[in-house]
């Protein structure tokens, strides 16, 4: 469960060391949910199902990217503007191609593939390496993301673009575009961690199936200190916070516990943490536009 | 001059925005023209529809003024679904507590300054994280939202429960625990003058009054307002208590106005929705009401084409109009300042010559 | 006479409110350093801004080396062997300085310690001595000016434009930085040296453009002109220096303002404010020299309420600051005109009469009834207005529309009314027009008439040598000493100001 917000932390990691705040975060989750779960549907192939929610991730990003990066419009004003507009996209298109069936409309969910061996170690072996493609997938995003953004010419141009956008321009790159792509990129990952929901885990489509989790990615982005690792360590306190909550209620306790402290303990978390930590390296440009006089 | 070029270019995009959003309804194979139209028709023909258009935007314009009062001090309250969650769960509680017990109208002012008080403390322990930590508002608020609705969920489970316990909602209030309607034969209820009351005093504290100088002050400039002696922690307090308790307020014209209990996701998007709303009216509060009227215009018309006999249409249709306006809405000001911009520079090259 | 490498032809630029260049042509040759010479929004940085890619030209031609040239980015500036240091350092202060230096010129994956071999050793080719591992933040500004050097050497641009460089330098790293000059222009590369400092351009421009309100007035050799001409040329009419009154006995005035031994040291650092003690009498204008970023913002900061002081006093018409409120401040008759009056002093999205309101929002003079006094505050605008000849339609215009000197005589109209006993004023001039600065410091002298003390900090000698009965020279947050006007030579201050003690003789 915690493949989305590992990757859409991720996707958040990336933009936001540009000074680009994904606040459309929870409607490109959405709209890639939706997309998985058409696509897979209608095409009866996972593979275009995901492709699908990558392309429908990319498309609402790109309107973001152009609102707030090219129109320079405020980015949490955009985002929560854009997360109605999805909101309203899925459900209306939902009807519009599928009208109302009377039972639900399913699609199969991605298969577990166990990795040899690593999945026999006892316990965590079956919690890790008996997932579907999408969390190796994040898995090896990890890596990758650290090796990119702090040992690569083009991590130094994301992290410079978000510290000083014009250092940037004056070397030579077009700050803006750098920018639009990232988002671009963020939306295409985005996406795909929306389309966990559907096609990765539930087969079948709300409109409410996200619930939020978008925002929890953008949050854990922040929690981890703008870091792949720390967006690691804040997708698993949210993961357990999860597994937790579910198996108290599997065993019934919530008489002797509520329920829902468990459900909103990473959201206390999340703010006690947002008060009390103080070594933030919050990229200085975050959420400023790059304006220039031409 | 200026500020009504900034409504031309609103109203333009809004139209627009209509404009699009109807041609939405193509892809239903329905002629968007003769729909609209005898929505329209049913809307205005029937007296209690079109009362629904102010029973709809009653609460929005309290939720939309959540945001736009921390906005003029430049701090995003995302958080207006919590603080109006907070507010109605004290207004259900007061209201069965007291529903007969004392007169109507000791019992509405109780239950209004009840709410208001929820809502606004909400809202100060989030600016209060602001100021004392300079925690990012933004997330604080937007967390606080799930952590209420826990909240609201666990009494709703416990102490709340309705006396059949059958779904997790409150058992009704008392007749003489609601808000009196204003006008017959529709649900308008006293609500709205509270919410039209609410909107014109926040635009007399912010703009005629010292201290909602000092709040947009702070909101432009922090720092040179610091440096007149104004103590922007202080304000950032102030302004979200203020915020607060407008969507606390929310939460009396719902439960004590319209619905008459408190339910699990009760009103879930009216928060959101008062952001749009909000920055629809550019963060004025008159601007509010009349924006707030517009979306309660949409609702009603969503669900109206939805009840046309034989079309389907989905009543979610309102989310995709009102998404498509207001991001609309957002690119005029970009094309407001791109135009502005232009003219300038030409005046500028023409005198040169 | 050596080939041309840039030549602009016939460049116009306009902004969304200004002319900024009309129908400038210039020409740079091989191995020549140009001086582009002119006040403040002469339009100098615009026309190299253009060279660079920075903006856009709307009308004129671009030569490099003989050929027509489109340059629509840095990117193609410097394809083209052009680079350009920016008036403001464009560095990012957390990365390190071969971080800084290789940005968007490597490929792929960056090697680092690789990369810091090869910083270093060309640095060292200059005789620069950088760390090039240390976040550039932390380094001192003459350093960071280095480093950005190195991103136009590590290219190998042939062509330097430095924008206004000596700005935040001692005099004594300003020659280095001529030095440098020399000896780069001696291996055939050309520089263009944008400044308003006469002096400069006669130490190192072999030719001189000079421009004023966006045209070019006049190109002459260095050889054939002398200061003078080239002062006349800048400004278009003599200049006639402030007239001052002589020796007064301050000792025997009345001290309005008291430092005794005051020290800012923020936690892991060393002293911003180093033990610093000095007063401040009736009528008497007090200089601090010193280039910018020695602590002088800081002892601003410390004075208007913004942060607390370490340790020692400041007294106030006798009476401790300690613990005071920057509202009692304020309410005690203290005038500050801020350094960066778009971040500290004005309210850019506010109508005048709303910038007048700012600092006096708690005064009850301006409410009625819990409401404000709109009428009464209006007319007070209109009068300052009109005492300070700002040029406004009225107290309802958005302080963003005036232009900067405009917007400094709004600020000064305020806070001369507001600070009854003291005025602090912190490079009230800086980037001001001549005639705005004019009328700034008659301001000042006529508050000197009326018996103010008045704090005057500077980086501009001209400015204290002009204004000040004593001055004091700051650097890492000490005061070097306080000295009577006149004691000093420009040669003195200057190492003084460098932190070397034996200047003063």
């Amino acid at each position: 469960m915690s493949t989305p917000l590992l990757l859409g932390s991720i996707a958040e990691v990336y933009a936001e060391r540009t000074g680009m705040m994904i606040c459309a975060i929870e409607g490109i989750f959405l709209i890639g949910a939706w997309g998985g779960f058409v696509g897979t549907y209608l095409s009866g192939s996972q593979a275009l199902g995901l492709l699908m929610a990558m392309g429908c991730g990319l498309a609402m990003a790109a309107l973001y990217g152009m609102i707030t990066v090219y129109m320079k419009q405020q980015q949490v004003v955009t985002g929560t503007a854009l997360q109605i507009l999805s909101a309203g996209f899925c459900s209306f298109f939902h009807r519009v191609i599928f009208g109302v069936p009377i039972t639900p409309l399913q699609i199969k969910t991605l298969p577990k593939l166990p990795i040899p061996l690593l999945s026999q170690i006892p316990f965590i072996g079956q919690i890790f390496f008996n997932q579907n493609i999408l969390t190796y997938f994040a898995y090896i995003l990890i890596p990758v993301s650290i090796f990119v953004l702090f040992h690569t010419s083009l991590g130094l141009t994301l992290r410079s673009t978000g510290e000083n956008p014009e250092a940037v321009d004056v070397a030579g790159i077009n700050v803006n575009k750098v920018r639009f792509l990232t988002v671009l990129f963020a939306g295409v990952l985005g996406g795909l961690a929306g389309s966990f929901y559907t096609v990765g885990y539930l087969g079948m489509f709300t409109t409410g199936i996200i619930g939020g989790r978008g925002w929890i990615a953008f949050a854990i982005c922040f929690l981890g200190n703008w870091n792949p690792k720390g967006a690691v360590l804040g997708t698993l306190a949210f993961g357990l916070a999860d597994a937790v909550s579910v198996w108290m209620q599997a065993v019934g306790r919530s008489e002797l516990f509520p329920n829902e402290l468990i459900i909103a303990l990473p959201y206390i978390l999340t703010i006690l943490l947002t008060i009390f930590r103080s070594n933030f390296n919050v990229p200085a440009k975050l959420g400023t536009p790059y304006t220039k006089e031409r | 001059m200026k500020k009504s070029n900034v409504l031309i270019y609103n109203i333009a995009a809004v139209i627009i925005g209509l404009i699009i959003s109807a041609a939405m309804l193509l892809f239903m194979h329905i002629n968007p023209i003769t729909v609209i139209g005898e929505a329209g028709r049913k809307i205005l023909t029937d007296k209690y529809t079109t009362g629904e258009i102010l029973v709809k935007a009653t609460p929005l314009i309290f939720t939309s003024l959540a945001f736009a009062f921390t906005y003029q001090a430049n701090l995003f309250n995302i958080g207006a679904q919590g603080q109006f969650y907070a507010g109605s769960i004290t207004a259900v509680s007061l209201s069965l507590a007291l529903g007969d017990k004392v007169p109507t109208w000791i019992l509405l002012i109780v239950v209004g300054l009840g709410a208001f008080a929820s809502g606004a403390l909400v809202g100060a322990l989030i600016g209060l994280a602001k100021a004392k930590f300079n925690a990012n508002e933004f997330l604080v608020s937007m967390m606080s939202t799930y952590v209420v609705n826990a909240f609201m969920d666990y009494l709703l489970r416990t102490v709340l429960k309705e006396t059949k316990a059958e779904y997790l909602q409150t058992d009704p209030i008392k007749k003489s625990a609601y808000l009196p309607k204003i006008v017959n034969g529709t649900r308008i209820h006293l609500g709205l003058v509270l919410a039209i009351l609410a909107a014109v005093g926040c635009y007399i504290l912010l703009y005629k009054t010292p201290l909602g100088f000092r709040i947009r002050a702070v909101g432009h400039n922090p720092n040179a307002a610091r440096l007149g002696g104004i103590k922007p922690a202080k304000i950032y307090v102030i302004a979200f208590l203020i915020a607060g308790g407008m969507a606390g307020l929310a939460g009396l014209t719902e439960i004590n106005g319209v619905q008459h209990m408190l339910l699990q996701n009760f009103n879930s998007s009216i928060g959101s929705f008062g952001i749009g709303i909000a920055i629809l009216a550019n963060g004025s509060p008159i601007g509010c009401i009349f924006a707030s009227i517009l979306f309660g215009f949409l609702n009603v018309m969503g669900t109206t084409m939805g009840r046309l006999p034989g079309l389907k249409i989905p009543a979610s249709i309102i989310d995709l109009i009102e998404g498509i306006v207001m991001a609309c809405v957002i690119m005029s000001y970009y094309v407001r300042s791109w135009a502005d911009n232009r003219a300038q520079k030409r005046n500028i090259r023409k005198a040169g010559e | 006479m050596a080939a041309a490498v840039v030549e602009m032809k016939h460049i116009t630029k306009c902004f969304a409110k200004v002319v900024a260049n009309k129908d400038v042509s210039l020409t740079v040759n091989e191995g020549e350093v140009v001086a582009l010479l002119g006040e403040n929004g002469a339009g100098k940085s615009t026309i190299m801004k253009i060279l660079y890619g920075l903006y856009s030209l709307d009308e004129g031609q671009i030569f490099i080396r003989g050929k027509e040239t489109t340059i629509k980015s840095p990117a193609d500036a410097m394809f083209n062997g052009i680079a350009m240091i920016q008036q403001h350092f464009s560095l990012v202060p957390v990365h390190t300085a071969t971080e800084n230096i290789i940005l968007g010129n490597v490929k792929g994956r960056i090697d680092l310690k690789k990369q810091n071999r090869i910083i270093k050793k060309l640095a060292e080719q200059y005789g620069f001595d950088i760390p090039v591992d240390v976040k550039v933040g932390e380094l001192a500004v003459g350093v960071q000016q280095k480093i950005e050097i190195l991103k136009a050497l590590y290219i190998n641009a042939s062509i330097l434009i430095m924008d206004e460089p000596t700005a935040v330098l001692t005099p004594q790293e300003s020659d280095l930085l001529m030095m440098f000059i020399k000896e780069y222009t001696a291996k055939g590369n050309s520089v263009v040296f944008i400044t308003h400092k006469l002096k400069e351009v006669m130490e190192v421009a072999d030719r001189v453009v000079v421009m004023r309100n966006g045209v070019v007035v006049n190109t002459v050799n260095k050889s054939e002109t002398n200061e003078h001409e080239l002062a006349q040329m800048m400004i278009g009419h003599d200049i006639i220096p402030a007239e001052r009154d002589t020796k007064l006995d301050y000792e025997s005035l009345p001290a309005v303002l008291e430092f005794k031994n005051v020290t800012l040291q923020p936690k892991d650092s060393v002293p911003v404010i180093d033990n610093v003690s000095f007063s401040v009498h009736e009528g008497e204008i007090f200089g601090i020299a010193g280039v910018s970023g020695n602590g002088q913002d800081e002892l601003c900061d410390v004075l208007s309420g913004i942060r607390p002081m370490t340790s020692g006093e400041i007294l106030f018409r006798g009476k401790s600051m300690r613990g005071m409120s920057i509202r009692e401040r304020i309410e005690q008759g203290m005038g500050y005109v801020p350094v960066d009056r778009y971040r500290d002093a004005m309210e850019m999205d506010m109508t005048l009469s709303e910038n007048i309101l700012l600092k006096a929002s708690f005064a009850p003079k301006w409410v009625n009834k819990g409401f404000i006094r709109k009428k009464a505050l209006d007319a007070y605008t209109q009068e300052i207005i009109k005492k300070h000849a700002v040029k406004a339609t009225g107290p309802d215009d958005l302080a963003r529309s005036l232009s900067g000197g405009n917007q400094q005589k709004v600020v000064l109209g305020r806070e001369v009314d507001l600070g009854t006993s003291l005025m602090v004023f912190n490079q009230p001039t800086r980037g001001l027009d001549m005639g705005a600065v004019d009328r700034i410091h008659k301001v000042i002298l006529d508050e000197k008439e009326n018996k103010k003390a008045i704090l005057l900090i500077s980086t501009d000698l001209t400015e204290i040598f002009g204004l000040c009965d004593r001055i004091a020279v700051m650097y890492k947050g000490k005061f070097m000493g306080i000295y009577n006007n006149g004691e000093l030579s420009t040669a003195q201050i200057g190492l003084l100001m460098a932190g070397i003690e034996e200047g003063a003789a």
